[in-house]
């Protein structure tokens, strides 16, 4: 349990994101955005309360809806399309969710541990999701019509006619040169900090696989000084 | 002052006088009659003269357009001063890109461009469904369009990394913003590769997250004089600077909204098969039309322009059918960590409140959508209600796949439906085509792929730079 400073502390870190006075505006308690949310029919979790508990400054109770509530938003922003004030209660709880990483909240790591293969694939290649992780092993809740043909799924991808596509472990093919840039812009943004923080062995397979890369692409680059200077 | 009563409080207005005001009108401007409560009056006008009048106030009241003074800016137009500044250049949508003017939410002007189009992949899309895309191309090809000068598909783009964004608070506005630039700097000049000018390719952008989260961030960058300086330095790293200034485009342009300026093109030159018998069901992407609400697609012809037309469009266009239902403004239960790791939420929103409703109010042949993640989530998840009882499903599809087929594109080596669980074989053989022999045709085609004799859209060299 944090101390109220320390909560106090992750209060003024959502307060002092850029977004916040876009996102928070005023509050009748309409609950039109809780009316229209999708999770609040599935979950303990209003976006009313949300922005309540913002609106009010009640900083225990926004450290408690950290906890689990913030992750049931599916971020669709149906309440900002809906909220009269032009609030976007989904928005804050983007900030929220960032916030709760930067404090290293055990319940922002335990909701994103499953989410690490997605991480992953995505801090390394630029891809969120591949073929070859939409598999029936990996998804056997959707059933065993998952694909109408079967077949190996290298040949199902070549005859997608079309070339970035004919990939396996990528949605498409992304250039040695733009995954490098990709890994500055991680960097110098914090991005690789916030993924130690939350899962440091993740972090380290992360950070080999860049090194690689990075590596291959020197190589890369070296070849091509030699081709020219034939 | 006089006491502030409901029958007087206004006559000190101003706009209020003697002789532009009775006592007891509700009125600020001195001028007609309003207001509700006790004051309230009736007009005594004959039937003509209240339909003349109401009819005045519907033609110059739109709620729409009401009260947007103080409360919505028009980024483009900080955009432009910007430029003028010489802090941005804009990436402009030009004639030579044939655009076509619509209505946004608001009423504004937006240019939709039509050809020069980089094409901006989305990773659900092209892992997942890729028939997305590749009906895309093919329509483009159908047109004439020239693969190199009238539209580039190239290696050199990440995804936008908003879906990871969104599922798990891993990033921040700096790095989606950086991405976006890198992204759409990489659309600038990619053009000069293939011997055009730069700005020769604009881009356009399948995904619906990728759509809302870019409009997100131009909003920010151009509000933030911290944000811009900050992603300069990165983008100056990367050496994606043009006279070391950031590149901005114009608009952002959503593939759908290409094929809703194309419709009646697809219809009118391409179109072979009647659909007029297919009922379809529309699913509109949140991310489209929710975040920054004020650019997405509006036209009074289309749903009597209260919802987008996105999507709507084409399906009218084609002659199919339009059915409503009553959860059509609901998400699909996508949820970005969501279908990843708590499959139970999205399965069970997306069966209770679209595929159910779709199936139940609207018998609907199919449900068009125009994102990667609704389509995923509403066509994987249909085969496990029947744990529930939910025997119910629905036939899921983009609607540019679905105007392809229309149009006559192979359901396989084109539409790329075996990639979908949900009973696409249905609406196949109602719109009178043989799914079984398609699928034979198909699977040996598979031999040939496996040959090394595949079929392409373009000459694969230019995914790589390649000269034409």
């Amino acid at each position: 349990m944090a101390t109220y400073a320390e909560m106090q502390q992750i209060f003024d870190d959502i307060r002092g994101d850029f977004r916040y006075d876009h996102e928070l505006n005023g509050c009748l308690n309409c609950g039109i955005c809780t009316a229209t949310c999708p999770s609040a029919q599935f979950y303990d979790y209003s976006p009313r309360e949300i922005v309540q508990l913002l609106w009010t400054e009640n900083v225990e109770q926004i450290y408690d809806a950290m906890q689990e509530k913030i992750w049931a938003c599916a971020q669709c922003m149906t309440c900002a399309a809906r909220c009269p004030f032009k609030n976007s209660p989904g928005g804050l709880v983007a900030i929220m969710r960032e916030v709760a990483i930067k404090h290293e909240m055990q319940s922002a790591k335990d909701v994103l541990r499953p989410f690490g293969r997605v991480m992953l694939k995505l801090i390394t290649t630029g891809n969120q999701l591949s073929p070859d992780m939409i598999q029936p092993d990996h998804f056997p809740d959707w059933g065993p019509n998952i694909q109408k043909v079967e077949g190996d799924l290298r040949i199902l991808r070549k005859a997608i006619p079309v070339k970035t596509l004919q990939t396996v472990e990528t949605a498409w093919e992304v250039s040695l040169k733009t995954s490098v840039e990709m890994y500055t812009i991680w960097e110098m943004t914090g991005v690789l900090k916030s993924l130690e923080l939350m899962d440091e062995n993740l972090f380290d397979v992360i950070e080999d696989f860049i090194d690689e890369k990075r590596e291959d692409y020197e190589d890369w680059l070296e070849e091509q000084e030699e081709e020219d200077d034939e | 002052m006089s006491e502030q009563t409901p029958g007087n409080h206004n006559q000190n207005g101003e706009g209020a006088g003697a002789g532009t005001m009775k006592p007891g009108y509700h009125n600020t401007d001195g001028q007609g009659i309003a207001g509700h409560g006790s004051f309230f009056q009736s007009t005594d006008l004959s039937k003509e003269d209240a339909v003349k009048a109401t009819d005045w106030v519907r033609k110059h009241v739109d709620r729409r357009t009401i009260d947007l003074g103080d409360r919505m800016d028009d980024v483009r137009e900080h955009m432009y001063e910007l430029e003028k500044d010489g802090q941005i250049i804009i990436h402009r949508i030009e004639d030579q890109h044939e655009p076509i003017s619509v209505n946004t939410l608001f009423g504004w002007e937006k240019k939709v461009p039509t050809k020069q189009l980089w094409h901006h992949k989305s990773c659900g899309q092209c892992g997942n469904i890729p028939g997305y895309p590749t009906s895309l191309l093919w329509f483009m090809n159908k047109f004439g369009f020239e693969p190199g000068k009238d539209y580039l598909d190239e290696t050199d783009q990440t995804s936008c990394t908003a879906w990871n964004y969104h599922g798990s608070g891993i990033g921040n506005v700096e790095s989606l913003a950086a991405v976006f630039l890198r992204n759409f700097h990489q659309s600038y000049v990619s053009g000069k590769q293939h011997g055009h000018e730069l700005g020769h390719f604009f881009p356009l952008v399948h995904c619906g997250t990728s759509f809302g989260n870019y409009k997100e961030i131009r909003k920010y960058l151009v509000e933030s004089a911290e944000l811009r300086e900050k992603v300069t330095k990165i983008l100056g790293k990367l050496g994606r600077l043009v006279d070391g200034k950031l590149v901005i485009p114009e608009e952002i342009i959503h593939y759908s909204e290409w094929v809703h300026v194309m419709r009646n093109r697809i219809a009118s030159e391409l179109q072979t098969i009647d659909v007029s018998n297919i009922r379809t069901t529309a699913h509109v992407a949140c991310h489209y039309y929710k975040m920054v609400h004020e650019d997405a697609v509006y036209d009074p012809s289309v749903l009597g322009g209260n919802r987008t037309a996105i999507i709507t469009s084409t399906a009218q266009a084609l002659g199919a059918q339009v059915i409503d239902y009553s959860t059509w403004y609901d998400c699909c239960g996508f949820g970005f960590r969501h279908i990843i790791s708590e499959r139970e939420f999205t399965r069970s929103f997306t069966m209770d409140r679209k595929i159910r409703v779709a199936r139940e109010e609207a018998n609907a042949d199919v449900m068009l959508a125009n994102d990667t993640g609704c389509v995923t989530t509403m066509d994987k998840n249909q085969w496990i209600g029947k744990a529930h009882n939910q025997n119910f499903q629905i036939p899921i599809m983009a609607e540019v796949q679905f105007a392809a087929l229309a149009c006559g594109a192979d359901p396989f080596k084109i539409v790329q439906l075996q990639w979908h669980a949900s009973p696409c074989e249905d609406l196949v053989e109602k719109m009178g085509m043989s799914w079984s022999e398609a699928k034979k045709t198909f699977q040996e085609y598979l031999k040939e792929v496996e040959a090394g004799n595949i079929e392409y859209l373009y000459n694969p060299e230019l995914a790589y730079g390649g000269k034409v």
